[in-house]
């Protein structure tokens, strides 16, 4: 696969995916009118990663939202739902959840993720000005 | 409007602080632009980030509410509302206005009056509950999920308030009127 690169909009997160580090990152604001058609080739191209031979070796993954709308949730939680197939499997997989330290509920959102997907390498991390 | 009247139209929204108010056709430009006037005027007034993510997200939620669950007033218009966002001495006020079908009304009060009366932890809880459920989020009014509902508490500092307001002349429409203060 080559690496993916999908430029921030106003409404839409950056999205980078690189088999050459593999790891996945998304980063910035996510209020897309339609979530579902924005995250649907997110995913496939998250999973065309989590499929290479070289994923065997560990899979890094960023998460470094400002914001994101209730309809973007669910499509998110189910990127770290993948990832977290690929680590049950005995693969190494860290995720980083960057959250503005006066961001309460982006850090519950990752408390709770971490709880939930506890086969990742899952690690909080307050970020001014995420 | 005489220019008189607009003058004190304009001076009204500003000793009342209205950060933004529109009334109109919530096409995805439309969308875009508010939300960007939104957060540049949330930068400007709001006591902290904090404060101001909130405000933005409850603004968010009831943008696309009108988006995707207004009925247009044709049938290829986009759906009409009306937002308003204001600061008062000690909270912001998100206000949307916009019609739905009487027969979602049932479903619309179903779902805000058992989020009304919830705690904030069981809003947390019913939150958590409903990200973990697998029914795929679609758009329709009856499918969808209530995270929507369920954001627009958890940002809120007073429980969320609404009217269900009958629409002179359409027997198929009524008004929704939603507030949430932050």
């Amino acid at each position: 696969m080559t690496a993916i690169h999908i430029p921030a909009t106003k409404e839409t997160p950056e999205v980078l995916v690189d088999p050459t580090t593999m790891s996945f990152r998304l980063s910035g604001e996510s209020y897309p009118e339609n979530a579902i058609a924005f995250y649907a080739p997110v995913r496939n191209h998250l999973e065309t990663l989590l499929s290479q031979p070289s994923a065997n070796d560990g899979v890094e993954a960023h998460f470094s939202l400002r914001y994101f709308n209730s309809s973007s949730t669910k499509l998110i939680r189910a990127l770290i739902g993948m990832l977290h197939r690929r680590a049950a499997e005995g693969v190494r997989v860290i995720a980083h959840w960057y959250h503005d330290p006066d961001d309460d509920m982006m850090a519950e959102f990752g408390e709770d993720l971490k709880d939930e997907f506890d086969a990742l390498d899952f690690r909080m991390i307050e970020a001014e000005g995420v | 409007m005489e220019p008189a009247e607009i003058d004190r139209f304009r001076a009204d929204a500003r000793d009342k602080q209205v950060l933004l108010h529109y009334s109109g056709e919530f096409s995805a430009p439309v969308v875009a632009t508010l939300s960007d006037t939104v957060r540049e005027k949330l930068d400007d007034s709001a006591p902290d980030r904090r404060i101001a993510r909130r405000v933005f997200s409850a603004f968010v939620e009831m943008a696309q509410n009108v988006v995707h669950y207004a009925p247009p007033e044709n049938a290829d218009g986009f759906p009409r509302g009306t937002l308003t966002v204001t600061r008062g001495p000690a909270h912001f006020a998100v206000v949307c206005c916009n019609r739905v079908r009487n027969d979602q009304i049932g479903r619309i009060r179903e779902r805000v009056d058992a989020v009304r009366t919830m705690t904030l932890d069981e809003i947390k809880a019913a939150y958590r509950a409903q990200l973990r459920n697998d029914e795929p989020d679609t758009e329709g009014v009856s499918k969808g999920a209530g995270l929507g509902f369920l954001t627009l508490a958890r940002e809120a500092s007073a429980p969320i308030d609404y009217r269900i307001v009958p629409v002179a002349g359409e027997p198929d429409d009524a008004e929704f009127h939603l507030r949430a203060i932050i």
